[in-house]
């Protein structure tokens, strides 16, 4: 039994078809998702947290089909999902975005989690005035609070400079080892690439690429919908 | 990115026990261990303050026991009520609720018609029968209403007062029960005095169980759902039982305000659906601060007793007065009275 099976999975606006009978399934510790802009990868990614419905196919976790339960009933079954666009809950300080979740599904280790993701000096914080990258570290630690077995994270270094991002990815990398999986979907690249096992690859709703990291660069439908040629090398 | 401690496989979820008896154990254990919790807030300089307040004006009150001025505060005190409704419910969620004349017009109905039923009920079980009448009602109100969203929810409680009242009005002649008010309901005290001394008395109750529920984790779901509620959805949270908690909570405490009123006029009819009694509650929380609960205490007297000593000289302008104050107040000082307030201590204990 796999801890995430996605099978046929559509979910169109109008006429659009974001995703196109989108299948994987989840065989490593954290895998990417990835395509150019439009392929569908956020609309992949709320589909299966519950956050959309899909029109057709089917998300099972450990097993069971989530596919119409609400976000709420699927994160507290261990999958949970971050935001792309940080949310965090401004009028409360960034402590108390943490302590939200304590109760729910037992106590919330808040001083670990604020220092897995550098956030203790400012726990006393409002987080309605932290700067984007802090926002984005307390993004990753709400994830966190929530005691997820997989972490849907959604360009979690979008928007952040190169060494902000390099400090972000260094904390997945930890978690990781720790043993919190997770989904990345992320447009950068080459940065994540060193931190997950497998990849999805989406070009217009489609997947065009299930593969390991390393079978990545060689996939001749990868090289052409990210550098137009299949002939281009790496 | 700096790390003060090491990860730990810690941060996994465990597996916790499911099902409605799971639940209503955690729920329990959440509200026993919130309450502990937060005890030692009640020290608080603001909620010292309140309490200061309420209790300076009771005696102010208590001393000169049948005149205006005591009066006035009576009207305070039952504003002040239906102020720290709404802001515990409306205030801390967002969820903007215009349905609370309903329950308060229930309270004093169910009162009058209990009292006509046996004359041997004392004011305060006749209240607390309102209170529990209006608990049960704000519970059924909430369940299909609170489905719905912001604008949705607040339309629908716009229309609730309205639609409500004639739906009651009409069920009472069913069941053949007085529609054109009960009077001669007894006084909740023997002197506006007494009856300031009692209703301030319910106001400590009422914003020290709301203060310890705010400051409580059921609290910060509550504040939570105002700033995003899609994102605690996302994170496992459920937010429908909170906010029927808190509303039912409310509706609760608007029936018992809606009971002392009857008695503070031994008249209950009709007029205790009116919108005067959501447009004051709306426009003490503005003045006071959206989602902080001493606001509520700090304006409803001022509030109240200016309009009580300006109608004579203005009449009708008065709201009109009222009006132009409160849209001046949200242009600038957006978040009420009490944030700056709060600023102002905190920079006292702190320097920042």
């Amino acid at each position: 039994m796999e801890l995430l099976e996605v099978s046929n999975l559509t979910r169109s606006f109008g006429g659009n078809v974001a995703v196109d009978s989108v299948s994987f399934r989840m065989t490593s510790d954290a895998l990417a998702i990835v395509g150019p802009n439009g392929a569908g990868k956020t609309t992949l990614l709320s589909t299966i947290a519950g956050v959309l419905h899909p029109d057709h196919g089917t998300v099972r976790f450990r097993g069971r089909d989530v596919t119409r339960f609400p976000p709420w009933r699927i994160a507290r079954l261990g999958m949970v999902k971050t935001y792309q666009i940080v949310r965090p809950f401004r009028s409360l300080t960034v402590e108390e975005n943490l302590k939200l979740f304590d109760k729910i599904r037992g106590r919330v280790d808040v001083d670990r989690i604020l220092g897995v993701t550098g956030l203790s000096e400012v726990r006393g914080q409002v987080a309605g005035v932290l700067p984007f990258g802090l926002l984005k570290r307390l993004e990753l630690a709400k994830g966190l609070a929530a005691k997820p077995e997989v972490l849907l994270l959604d360009e979690p270094i979008s928007g952040l400079s190169r060494s902000e991002a390099r400090d972000l990815l260094e904390s997945l990398l930890e978690l990781k080892r720790s043993g919190v999986r997770m989904v990345l979907v992320e447009h950068r690249l080459s940065e994540i690439l060193p931190i997950v096992d497998r990849v999805v690859a989406l070009d217009r709703g489609r997947t065009i690429f299930d593969g390991t990291r390393s079978e990545f660069f060689q996939d001749p439908a990868v090289r052409k919908a990210y550098l137009g040629s299949e002939d281009v090398g790496n | 990115m700096p790390t003060d401690t090491a990860p730990s496989s810690d941060l996994r979820r465990r597996p916790v026990g499911g099902g409605i008896a799971g639940a209503l154990r955690r729920g329990a254990r959440s509200f026993a261990g919130s309450a502990r919790l937060n005890a030692s807030r009640l020290t608080s300089p603001l909620y010292l303050g309140a309490l200061g307040v309420i209790i300076v004006f009771a005696y102010l009150g208590s001393g000169n026991p049948t005149s205006f001025f005591a009066l006035s505060l009576v009207l305070s005190s039952i504003y002040i009520t239906l102020a720290l409704a709404w802001d515990f419910s409306s205030g801390m969620t967002g969820y903007l609720n215009f349905g609370l004349p309903f329950f308060f017009g229930v309270g004093a109905l169910v009162t009058g018609q209990l009292y006509a039923t046996d004359s041997h009920l004392t004011p305060s079980s006749l209240a607390f029968f309102s209170f529990g009448v209006g608990l049960l009602g704000g519970f059924l109100f909430s369940l299909p209403t609170l489905r719905l969203r912001g604008p949705y929810f607040s339309l629908l409680s716009f229309l609730l007062p309205l639609i409500g009242a004639d739906f009651i009005l009409a069920f009472w002649t069913q069941l053949g029960l007085r529609t054109q008010g009960y009077y001669g309901l007894p006084f909740l005290g023997a002197t506006y005095g007494d009856e300031l001394v009692l209703l301030s008395a319910a106001n400590v109750a009422i914003l020290t169980a709301f203060f310890l529920l705010r400051e409580s984790h059921f609290g910060l779901v509550l504040r939570g759902i105002r700033d995003d509620e899609d994102a605690l959805g996302s994170q496992g949270i459920r937010t429908f039982p909170y906010k029927v908690v808190a509303f039912t909570l409310a509706s609760g405490v608007v029936a018992f305000s809606g009971a002392t009123y009857a008695m503070v006029y031994t008249f209950a009819g009709v007029d205790a659906f009116g919108f005067a009694f959501i447009l004051f509650p709306i426009l003490i929380v503005i003045v006071g601060g959206t989602g902080e609960l001493f606001g509520s205490i700090f304006a409803g007297y001022v509030v109240i007793l200016l309009y009580q000593y300006l109608f004579p000289t203005f009449s009708d302008l008065t709201l009109i007065i009222f009006a132009s104050a409160a849209i001046l107040l949200v242009l600038f000082i957006p978040h009420g009275l009490v944030r700056p307030l709060r600023a102002f201590i905190r920079f006292m204990r702190t320097g920042e």
